[in-house]
């Protein structure tokens, strides 16, 4: 069932029983200008939710303009746009008041600094969830994850990535910081629901494409060294498009009977990196690149890891074999579970979804 | 062994604890952060063996030899104070204080108490800033310093530093005297300071917002920086700091009355420049030669730094750490000479004043609040 089957019709008034939350109970979004954010905020409002306040850190002026506000104000929702500070705690005490269901979509991307993504991440949503417990009426805490806190390593069925799956024990050893504020966000929220009994849900998107993110997945491959060297080869890419990655998160957060549980989100019918690099040369930009085998991309990452080890980081342990086992290893991708449980499928196919990403990536690098 | 407490748990306390991972004869015995969750991953990523969140209990507790302070600037003065009245040394990150008047009282409070007490310049103590120094040393120059080019740039497109700094209008860099500029400068400034002869050159600033950020919508955040310092019969130093500048340099040029010295930061090289012109077009054809001869030196040093496993990023940070505990166990002469310190706090106050910038209001998430400051 798409969101678009959940839709409040003409007959709005009637509560769903699948839900929740009623129509007008007051949904927080955090990081409601980032990527994800104003795809979540249409996801919502399609399905007939009409109280909604957008939690922003920066330029809460320049998204009250937004497009995606102006819609959804246009077919009758409310919406405030709240700046604040998750570092905050009477920002985040302010932000949650009333929220029936806080969707946890902020975090420290791009950091390359463990602190500061830790700080961005985690802190922010202890913040959050103490917010959320002293004010009462909470009913869903969705936590916005990733794909990259597994492990990749140990699962139970062979190159099956599922929700079964073990995720890294320890994080640090990554040597990415983004990994490492993840894999301790979940953590907390799991900690918090234990031990507070707050209701939570944690929706780990693979990789999110659409118009807005021009970058290359590290899954394909890296653009180091002066050359791109191409390292998925024949493996799938766990896309996921924006909007149908929005539909999930949005139903994670509404659904009844999932409280505690995880759902990974990946669409239907994945490229391999090898398909999908052809495709962005062509549609995008012509670059060389080379293909690492997986054997010597293994080897490479070993080396890398012991020099690193040796040298106490001379070289970062920027590529070591935990990286390699969670971008470099073929693997098979289950949404299975989001399907059954939420309801959702993907509702723009992998072809279109590709091409609208492509497209995306063309204007941008000729903005650049 | 030297019992070593870092407080703060911020992006430069890693860079800490990794070179204090590197020297011998000490041991991290406890990291503190008034948010107990920064203090829990960092003890979750480095052998540390326990956490706090108030310096007190840390400092009693523990009982650490040396102290480093890596918490925001307001804090410095507090948090260094605690430290040294509870007998510890204490290595403060840069900028040291918020005014040239703590600064003093911080080293006086030290020297009273028989304390070492350091700055972290780090900077100044990289490979190449030291083959600088060496070559200063032994008379390169042919005399005192006569002029001085320092630049200091700093990329405001860098998304964990400027998008906090610029997105947040309550963040701590804007709770500063001197804002953006009081966070970044004082590497470039203590490298003038070093070769200034005098205690209170004369300065000249002139600061402005760079259109890019006004674009953006910024007033407040200088970004950019001239500086003219002299001295009375004595040196005279540019100093430039700038955020929209390419490349943005990390440079320093060392002009004496004979010979004069390039170094450069970033490429971790020290250029030699002769005061004496060969003849005629042999300066146009000659000269390069030379200058790419100095390079290849260059590539050779930093290349057998890099196999001897001692060309690490923070590497400076390493040797001065080193030389700080060299100076707490055997009574060695500090890395840093107070009075350069001092001389750096003073320049910055004064850069400050004539910018105009105002007493600082409150910053809203410090990383620790400990102590009565001032």
């Amino acid at each position: 069932m798409t969101t678009s089957e959940y839709r409040w019709s003409e007959a709005a008034e009637v509560k769903s029983p699948d839900f929740i939350i009623e129509r007008d109970d007051l949904i927080l979004i955090t990081g409601a200008n980032g990527f994800i954010g104003p795809r979540l905020l249409k996801s919502l409002v399609d399905m007939g939710f009409r109280n909604l306040r957008c939690l922003v850190r920066t330029q809460g002026a320049e998204f009250s303009r937004h497009d995606s506000i102006a819609r959804a104000r246009e077919q009758g929702a409310r919406v405030d746009v709240f700046r604040g500070n998750l570092l905050s705690r009477e920002d985040c005490d302010a932000a949650v008041r009333d929220a029936t269901v806080v969707f946890h979509l902020a975090a420290g991307r791009g950091e390359k600094s463990v602190p500061e993504a830790y700080r961005n991440s985690v802190v922010t949503t202890r913040n959050l969830l103490e917010a959320g417990s002293r004010q009462g009426c909470l009913k869903r805490f969705v936590n916005v994850g990733s794909f990259t806190v597994y492990s990749n390593g140990g699962k139970p069925q062979g190159r099956l990535l599922d929700e079964s799956c073990p995720v890294e024990k320890h994080p640090q050893l990554r040597g990415d910081a983004y990994t490492f504020a993840k894999a301790k966000q979940d953590e907390l929220v799991a900690e918090y629901s234990r031990r507070f009994a707050t209701p939570c849900v944690i929706v780990r998107p693979g990789y999110v494409i659409g118009p807005g993110n021009p970058g290359m997945s590290g899954r394909v491959g890296v653009g180091t060294f002066g050359m791109f060297l191409h390292l998925g080869g024949s493996n799938a890419v766990p896309f996921t498009y924006v909007d149908n990655c929005a539909d999930a998160i949005a139903l994670a957060g509404v659904k009844r009977g999932v409280d505690g549980e995880i759902f990974n989100i990946v669409d239907d019918d994945l490229p391999s990196s090898r398909e999908f690099l052809r495709m962005y040369k062509r549609n995008v930009k012509p670059f060389r690149s080379i293909y690492l085998p997986h054997v010597l991309s293994y080897a490479l990452c070993l080396i890398w890891e012991r020099y690193s080890a040796w040298s106490d980081g001379q070289l970062p342990a920027a590529f070591n074999r935990r990286i390699w086992h969670a971008y470099g290893k073929k693997t098979r991708y289950s949404n299975q579970k989001a399907k059954a449980r939420l309801g959702w499928k993907p509702k723009v196919p992998m072809a279109e979804a590709l091409r609208r990403h492509l497209e995306a990536c063309r204007a941008a690098t000729v903005d650049n | 062994m030297l019992k070593v407490a870092i407080v703060g748990s911020g992006k430069i306390a890693d860079d800490h604890a990794s070179q204090i991972q590197r020297i011998k004869g000490c041991e991290i015995v406890g990291v503190c952060d008034s948010e107990p969750l920064m203090a829990r991953q960092f003890c979750e990523r480095f052998p540390v063996k326990q956490h706090f969140s108030d310096v007190h209990e840390l400092l009693s507790e523990m009982r650490p030899d040396v102290v480093h302070v890596c918490t925001p600037p307001q804090s410095h003065f507090g948090i260094a104070k605690v430290c040294l009245e509870a007998g510890c040394h204490v290595y403060v990150e840069k900028p040291f204080a918020l005014s040239e008047n703590d600064t003093r009282a911080l080293i006086d409070f030290a020297n009273d108490r028989g304390l070492q007490i350091t700055a972290g310049h780090d900077d100044q103590f990289r490979h190449a800033a030291r083959r600088m120094r060496s070559l200063v040393q032994r008379g390169y120059l042919g005399g005192s310093p006569v002029h001085m080019e320092s630049y200091y740039c700093y990329e405001l497109s860098d998304v964990s530093y400027a998008g906090a700094v610029l997105g947040d209008k309550r963040h701590w860099v804007r709770g500063l005297p001197g804002r953006l500029l009081h966070n970044i400068i004082s590497h470039g400034i203590a490298r003038i300071a070093e070769f200034l002869a005098t205690d209170s050159p004369k300065v000249i600033a002139r600061g402005f917002v760079s259109p890019f950020l006004k674009k953006m919508g910024e007033s407040e955040v200088v970004d950019e920086l001239r500086v003219i310092i002299h001295e009375e019969e004595g040196a005279t130093a540019y100093f430039t700091f700038s955020s929209q500048m390419r490349p943005s340099l990390h440079q320093f040029c060392l002009y004496g009355p004979r010979n004069g010295i390039m170094l450069d930061q970033d490429q971790e090289t020290v250029i030699k420049l002769p005061g004496k012109r060969l003849k005629s077009y042999a300066e146009k054809f000659v000269a390069p030669v030379q200058l790419a001869g100095q390079y290849l030196t260059n590539v050779k040093a930093n290349l057998g730094a890099f196999v001897r496993n001692d060309f690490h990023m923070k590497s400076g940070m390493k040797y001065l750490i080193e030389s700080f505990y060299h100076s707490i166990r055997d009574g060695a002469p500090t890395p840093i000479p107070y009075s350069e310190i001092l001389l750096t706090a003073r320049i910055m106050d004064e850069i400050f004043a004539q910018l105009g910038h105002q007493q600082p209001s409150q910053p809203c998430h410090p990383n620790l609040e400990v102590v009565p400051v001032h």
